[in-house]
């Protein structure tokens, strides 16, 4: 059944919202310069005698004063002081926020409309992707032949780290970010998320924290790897400050954030969407954010930690004072791993709801899949110190935590399990989701076969540190994520913008990218084999041939996402009209209009059975 | 899937949801950020626990350096015409138990205060006696914030040199009290916060006697907040020095 769901406009009065009428993206740029402005003039005075004005307190005060400003500018704090006054948003108020009658301002304001959080997810992981490819492809450049000097090394080291944070940033948010917001609370078939205005302060606390870290980009080189591991953050400049800040407020969107989803999942659903007919998506959604909510405490303490190192002189990280890198590493990591399921999590959500509708078949072992994803969770916060079989913290342990780790290979199996068995047999629709989901079953493997290598102690200690560890997350994160994250996109484009996206753009750019791949990473792999280490700017001979073929895989693959970069921006205004329902699938936020209204549903729908029970004949266009 | 657009149960839900409906969805979301909370200050004590159990070179509760009360101290001490003398060894008492759980008791009061505050909102709906209780428990923290910043500002500090100058530095021990009593702190700002927001809004009757749910929300995370208070004292004045 395909049932378009009108919506008639409530009437707003016109002096609803506030001061929110005159908050933006602008304000919030100027309010986070002023106070940071104001907060680096007192901070050189109290905390810095000497008067350089670049000590590392003073950094953190002027980082400090831009994330404030910036909330005040955005409106981050209207909500809670007039709650602490006791004067509640009215229902006019509330119309204001979600964006009603703005139009496309709405998208530069602290708007509480999930599906503007949505569009502005998207956008802002493609800038955050833009800017980490951009560095990824100077750093390659850089590695085109040895003793090659594109960029000097204290700014290459500088890149290495910057493109590391920012890719797990963008990719933390690159399935979660757009698609637990824009589609998910219409699966569940609610209005919105269960806190629309903690929805727009994950989005724009986000937008605060990739400030300060692409701060490090300009006030000298963040010069210890993307891990900044105590004690070689020591000959890091305040570089580092602004880095750990940036973790710091980021924490903060990510809890946010974690809690809405999973509020939203367990208290908006609408009459009849029982656990068992819940979409998958929603699912990974809830799990993903449930293991964000409890690995990224970790990260928070961690660079806080860092910073009271580094201002006041505290000994956690300083051998001389008592502390030791190992608590760091430890608690990087407790965070580090669990972060990497918070980032896949989704993306395989994705891909099994992609798998259902193409296949016309329901999810294979629904329960299994949902089993995996709970298995993968739970199993990954036991595992975290298989990054450090090398470091010589609790050799004891090193079985223990390698069982684990292998361990971990049974609900990755599952996912394999899951997607193979949806697609079998079924009468495989190959259109642009269904072709990235395919790029990601085989890159997928690559990762995971070598990812359990890697966990194995005796081979650990040879590859540990070598291009052959990146190389392996390279296909985790770039050929697994990275290709889940675009088929969701290509998968829910139509419902955000009314049109598909570019078919014949899409799979150019699914070769280039495949292709590119795999030149890249194995090519990678080689160099890694051969000993080549990682983070290193000039190499040996030795690895000349494998890292040329790694450049030109690199430029590849830089080519296939602009191709992808040039049809999303085509085909937003001028794609193919797509009609609500492009997939004839069965989940809710198909049945809604396109683009969804505003609370997406006038009467709440009742649900009487699952989203993968396909009836209607399917006529293919 | 099939949805039933014309059950006019549903047809007027969701634009006004019930106050009950909003509260359960609320208080979820309180257990999950205590949640959050909770996996935080269990990473601080596994910080504290750690940083004593290796004790690296013995600094859990000794540096080199000097010792000293201010910084004006250390400047006077390096310019004098004696000079500084080599630097020593210097041993760091764990903080006064008692002061400690002095203020974890003052927290606690907060909380027992905003519990019978809420017990009698809902009893006798009285919002006015309520809000007096309220702006008591926000009174009582604050003063609860007063002892924990003098806390803070017991904290033994050494002078160490540090890139060609001195400054004021911390054992693994103060170090890990510094961020333990800091995270206190910033809880009980925390609680300033909500604690004035449950006055003023019960003095202007957003919270009544009908409406007490955000009362219980409130007191849910002040409870766990003064909970953790109890943990970290259990565990720091017990488990502190080193024999
Ligand atoms: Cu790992």
């Amino acid at each position: 059944m395909t049932t378009t769901l009108e919506h008639s406009a409530p009437k707003v009065t016109s002096k609803a919202g506030g001061l929110a009428r005159h908050q933006n993206f602008g304000t919030a740029l100027i309010g986070g310069v002023l106070v940071a402005w104001l907060a680096w003039f007192i901070a050189r005075r109290v905390c810095d005698p000497t008067g350089s004005g670049y000590s590392d307190l003073t950094a953190i005060w002027l980082g400090i004063g831009w994330t404030v400003g910036f909330w005040i500018g955005i409106g981050a704090f209207n909500g809670p002081l007039r709650w602490i006054a006791g004067r509640d948003h009215t229902r006019a108020d509330d119309l204001y926020y979600a964006g009603e009658g703005q139009g496309r301002a709405r998208y530069w304001k602290y708007t509480t409309d999930h599906k503007v959080v949505g569009v502005q997810y998207i956008v802002m992981t493609m800038v955050l992707l833009g800017v980490g490819g951009t560095l990824a492809m100077a750093i390659r450049t850089n590695l085109i032949a040895p003793g090659n000097h594109f960029v000097n090394q204290q700014v290459y080291n500088g890149f290495i780290a910057v493109h590391g944070m920012l890719m797990i940033l963008a990719l933390i948010v690159a399935v979660a970010g757009p698609w637990a917001n824009f589609v998910m609370p219409i699966m569940c078939g609610a209005r919105d998320m269960a806190f629309p205005r903690l929805n727009a302060l994950s989005f724009w606390t986000l937008v605060a924290a990739a400030g300060l870290l692409l701060t490090t980009l300009a006030v000298g080189s963040l010069d210890s790897g993307w891990v900044v591991l105590a004690p070689i953050t020591n000959q890091v400049g305040v570089a580092m400050d602004f880095f750990a800040l940036a973790i710091v407020v980021f924490t903060v969107s990510t809890t946010v954030a974690g809690v809405n989803t999973i509020a939203t999942i367990l208290t908006m659903r609408t009459k009849g969407m029982t656990l068992e007919r819940l979409p998958i998506f929603v699912w990974g959604s809830m799990i993903a954010a449930a293991l964000g909510l409890y690995a990224f405490p970790y990260f928070l303490l961690v660079e806080s930690l860092q910073i009271l190192d580094r201002t006041v002189f505290t000994s956690f990280f300083v051998a001389t004072g008592g502390g030791t890198g190992w608590l760091q590493a430890n608690l990087f990591w407790l965070m580090g791993h669990p972060e990497v399921y918070v980032i896949l999590i989704p993306a395989v959500a994705a891909l099994f709801e992609i798998a259902s509708v193409m296949s016309r078949k329901p999810v294979f072992s629904y329960r299994t899949a949902i089993a995996g994803m709970v298995g993968l969770a739970g199993l990954s916060i036991l595992v975290w110190a298989h990054h450090m079989f090398t470091t010589g913290w609790a050799p004891t342990l090193g079985g223990p935590f390698m069982l684990t780790t292998e361990i971990i290979s049974i609900p990755t199996g599952v996912f394999f399990l899951v997607l193979i068995g949806t697609l079998w047999r079924g009468n495989i629709w190959m259109k642009l989701p269904t072709v990235w989901m395919f790029g990601f079953i085989a890159n997928f493997i690559i990762a995971g076969i070598t990812g359990i290598y890697l966990s194995d102690i005796p081979i650990d200690n040879q590859l540990h540190g070598t291009m052959f560890v990146t190389a392996h997350f390279h296909y985790v994160f770039v050929g697994s994520v990275l290709f889940g994250a675009i088929a969701a996109l290509a998968f829910w484009f139509p419902k955000v913008t009314g049109r598909f996206l570019n078919e014949f753009q899409g799979r150019i750019s699914f070769w280039l990218t495949f292709v590119g791949v795999q030149v890249t990473f194995l090519a990678m792999f080689l160099s890694g084999l051969k000993g080549m280490p990682r983070r290193i700017s000039s190499y040996s001979i030795l690895f000349e041939h494998t890292n040329l073929i790694s450049t030109i895989g690199a430029y590849t693959i830089m080519s296939g996402m602009l191709v992808l970069l040039g049809a999303i921006i085509t085909s937003w205004r001028h794609g193919d009209p797509s009609g609500p329902n492009p997939w004839h699938a069965n989940s809710l936020e198909w049945m809604v209009s396109t683009p969804p209204p505003l609370e997406n549903f006038d009467v709440l729908p009742v649900i009487t059975e699952d989203p993968y029970t396909y009836r209607e004949e399917l006529v293919r266009s | 899937m099939s949805i039933d657009t014309h059950d006019q149960h549903v047809a007027h839900e969701g634009h006004h949801e019930s106050p009950e409906v909003v509260d359960g969805r609320q208080r979820l979301a309180v257990w999950l950020f205590i949640g959050g909370d909770f996996v935080t200050l269990s990473a601080l004590l596994f910080a504290y626990l750690y940083l004593r159990g290796v004790n690296t070179d013995g600094h859990w509760m000794n540096m080199l350096g000097y010792q000293g009360h201010t910084f004006g101290w250390y400047e006077n001490l390096a310019g004098s015409a004696a000079g500084l003398p080599a630097p020593t060894l210097i041993h760091v008492h764990p903080l006064a138990a008692g002061f400690n759980w002095l203020v974890t008791l003052v927290t606690v009061i907060s909380a027992g205060v905003v519990w019978l505050g809420e017990r009698g909102l809902r009893a006798t709906k009285n919002a006015k006696s309520y809000s007096a209780m309220a702006w008591l428990a926000t009174a009582v923290v604050a003063v609860a914030i007063v002892l924990t910043i003098i806390q803070l500002r017991h904290i033994p500090q050494i002078f160490v040199a540090k890139n060609d100058s001195h400054v004021m530095a911390y054992t693994t021990y103060s170090s890990a009290m510094l961020v333990l009593i800091g995270s206190a702190l910033v809880h009980l700002l925390l609680l300033v916060f909500l604690g004035l927001g449950l006055a003023i809004r019960s003095a202007r009757g957003v919270i009544s006697g009908e409406k007490w749910h955000q009362a219980r929300l409130v007191r849910i995370f002040w409870v766990w907040v003064a909970l953790s208070a109890v943990v970290i004292s259990a565990v720091t004045t017990t488990v502190n020095t080193i024999h």
